[in-house]
């Protein structure tokens, strides 16, 4: 009955809610009806676990879940999911609550949700989802999660028993190390292609998931994944992937996976390995073919605020968003930069983390990142901003060897500021590297005064 | 120009947080110093390691699961590092790798890995991480300073009879109840202070540095260094501290923190 009690409630909720926003409301409903049944999403009927598949890991879900549902809907099959991006239990329960008849009955073929890594075990003890899709473990978050390990062993509970079908991540070495935990083990990966880089010697790698010895990286694919192997215990990449990206061409916008030719919704390599997740899952877990699901890759288009172009007085600014404490979105975003032939300015702005009290100043990540392809391009002016941060950021290029003549530094996330400094430049060509909060503001700004 | 010798151990086991920074920084400032730097990377496949034959060793946080592979590796050498301490050389260790110079380290579960014992100390793993900036004052080398970093606690130190390194103004230090932060044993710096701290604070990188070349008998050139932009970062950081919300009450008292 407290399962009745608790989906009515929040069908009560969701209906208020979407008076007001129809956007908003992913996790208030769930929340407040497992508040009355903690175990509600355990309570759902008609969910067959093999039709259930989490997607987790550190960068890369919500892509990658937007893709999936994009080739599943677009196949003709029904889906229930959190493509909002509440990924903890409330988040897959405000899901179920909205898909739910009154009778707490779930119609669909499919139940695709990405769930956050620390939560996996939490969730999947009330939906024993039998696919789970790993995409990289890597440095993120280190505040709430210390270090990868951390995480690994929370993702290790989670599969303990081996009843579970997994889909793995073949260049990223924590990921591939889940490969004796399934019953069943399907592999996605990429060759080596045309954007992929090494770092110098005084960077460093990571320890062995298996044996804490150094993992060896032939090439990166995107920063922390590429062709590895242990110098130990032979932990490596398999020669190739069950589902492999290959002839990725960045300039005509297609790669192929199994012969077949797929096109490139968006151009930037650590996309490649959502594409080739997405496709293995698509084949593996909806039976969709290769071929038809390379059709739904002409309409894909991903969730915004990840790479944005702004166009403000003449302008144009390319907004690239990096997770803070995660060097390897910071990477992406320098490399992307780096090979960018173009006079450009660089403005950066890594910022205080203030995703929980207390709030705190650090930018150790930017150390682990290597600038040297790009302080090495054609920048005119670096510009670091930020309350508090700006200064270290500065020092980061210094590091770097860049002259400190060419950076200016702002202790503001003012984007009048911002805005100022960019017009000074004489290159029209801006890179914008910050979090998503202040490009929201940037974003904001451009509609009230861009056309002044 | 003489060449002073930094031994990084295990970078790529013990691989967290940036710590990169504070070998550039060592270097760099070597470097203004007028010597040449040379780095050497220590791991399993190192032959005939002799702690001695360095200047100043490093060693950066890592993963508490791979501590039992360093410690075992690193066993035979005890005695070494524990001389190398005591001769006066900067060891300097960082984040969770302070717990594998101590005795012992308790893990959540309650097993137990053997630390080195180069220093008394031991930590508890704890079930949260804590992350935050600290902050505090210390005396090195003869020289009273102010450190801002960051730490991102994974277990508690008890000191055990060593001496902390830093008095916290504000911060979780060793053990978020008491002003304590690290463990200084001669010019021996054991700290939970991220950062890079040797980026962020260059005052303390130039005593370091100095200790090393007193060690090795060498006269050193005096290292101009304009350390404005870095005064600016303490400064900012500062004003976050004083006004940021928290719930640590160790250093309720002071004009650190709130």
């Amino acid at each position: 009955m407290k399962f009745y009690l608790a989906l009515w409630f929040a069908k009560l909720i969701n209906f208020m809610i979407s008076i007001v926003d129809k956007s908003r409301g992913t996790n208030l409903a769930g929340e407040k009806a497992m508040k009355i049944d903690p175990q509600m999403v355990s309570h759902f009927k008609g969910i067959d676990p093999e039709k259930v598949l989490f997607i987790t890991g550190t960068n890369g879900k919500s892509t990658t879940n937007n893709l999936i549902n994009h080739i599943f809907k677009s196949n003709g099959k029904t889906v229930v999911s959190n493509l909002e991006g509440a990924n903890l239990i409330f988040g897959v329960c405000t899901a179920l609550i909205k898909a739910s008849s009154l009778g707490g009955r779930v119609k669909a073929d499919f139940f695709i949700f990405e769930t956050d890594e620390r939560y996996v075990p939490v969730i999947r003890k009330q939906l024993p989802a039998a696919n789970l899709l790993i995409t990289n473990l890597q440095k993120d978050q280190v505040q709430r999660n210390g270090d990868p390990d951390y995480i690994y062993r929370k993702l290790k509970e989670a599969v303990s028993g081996g009843d579970i079908r997994l889909f793995l991540n073949n260049d990223e070495p924590r990921a591939k190390s889940f490969e004796d935990d399934g019953r069943e083990v399907v592999t996605y990966g990429a060759e080596k292609h045309s954007e992929a880089f090494n770092k110098g010697d005084s960077y460093v790698t990571m320890a062995c998931p298996k044996c804490h010895h150094k993992i060896v990286f032939d090439y990166y694919n995107t920063d922390g994944i590429g062709r590895f192997h242990c110098e130990n215990c032979g932990h490596s990449s398999n020669d190739a992937a069950d589902y492999s990206v290959t002839d990725a061409d960045f300039i005509n916008r297609k790669f192929k996976i199994g012969g077949v030719e797929f096109h490139m919704p968006y151009d930037t390599p650590y996309m490649i390995y959502n594409y080739a997740a997405a496709a293995a899952i698509a084949k593996e877990l909806g039976g969709i073919s290769l071929e038809d699901a390379a059709k739904s890759f002409t309409s894909f288009k991903n969730v915004g605020g990840r790479f944005e172009i702004l166009n403000f007085k003449g302008k144009t600014i390319k907004y690239m968003r990096i997770k803070q404490e995660n060097p390897e979105t910071l990477q992406t975003s320098i490399n992307v930069m780096a090979n960018d032939p173009e006079r450009k300015m660089v403005a950066l702005g890594l910022c205080p983390l203030v995703d929980m009290i207390p709030h705190y100043a650090n930018s150790f990540y930017a150390y682990d990142c290597d600038f040297s392809k790009l302080v090495n391009s054609d920048v005119e002016k670096y510009f670091c901003f930020s309350d508090h941060v700006c200064y270290d950021t500065a020092n980061r290029f210094i590091y770097e060897g860049v002259d400190p003549a060419m950076i200016s530094v702002a202790d503001t996330e003012d984007v009048n500021v911002i805005f100022r400094e960019i017009m000074e430049a004489e290159t029209d060509n801006v890179y914008l590297i910050t979090w998503l909060h202040t490009y929201e503001h940037m974003e904001k700004y451009i509609k009230e005064e861009g056309n002044k | 120009m003489s060449t002073l010798k930094i031994g990084w151990l295990f970078p790529d086991t013990l691989f967290l947080h940036g710590e990169r920074g504070n070998l550039l920084a060592l270097k760099r400032f070597a470097g203004m110093a007028g010597f040449e730097a040379e780095v050497d990377k220590i791991d399993f496949h190192t032959e005939n390691f002799v702690p001695d034959d360095y200047d100043i060793l490093f060693c950066a946080p890592g993963e508490i699961s791979s501590f039992t592979i360093v410690h075992d590796w690193l066993k035979p050498h005890t005695d070494e590092l524990k001389k190398f301490v005591e001769s006066g050389k900067p060891l300097i260790v960082t984040g969770t790798s302070v717990a594998l110079f101590g005795k012992q380290i308790v893990r959540t579960d309650g097993s137990q890995i053997d630390g080195l014992g180069v220093i008394r100390i031991i930590s508890t793993e704890n079930e949260e991480v804590y992350g935050d900036d600290n902050y505090f004052k210390c005396s090195y080398n003869g020289q009273e300073m102010e450190i801002i970093g960051n730490q991102i606690q994974m277990n508690d130190i008890d000191l055990n009879g060593e001496q902390p390194f830093g008095r916290l103004l504000y911060g979780y230090g060793n053990t978020g109840k008491d002003r304590n932060e690290g463990v200084i044993k001669n010019n021996s710096i054991f700290t939970n202070t991220l950062g890079p701290m040797l980026v962020c604070d260059p005052w303390l990188t130039v005593e370091i540095i100095k200790v090393a070349a007193d060690h090795r008998g060498d006269e050193i050139r005096n290292i101009e260094y304009d350390m404005e932009l870095e005064k600016k970062s303490f400064d900012t950081k500062k004003g976050l501290i004083k006004t940021k919300e928290s719930s640590l009450v160790n250093c309720r008292d002071t004009n650190g923190g709130n």
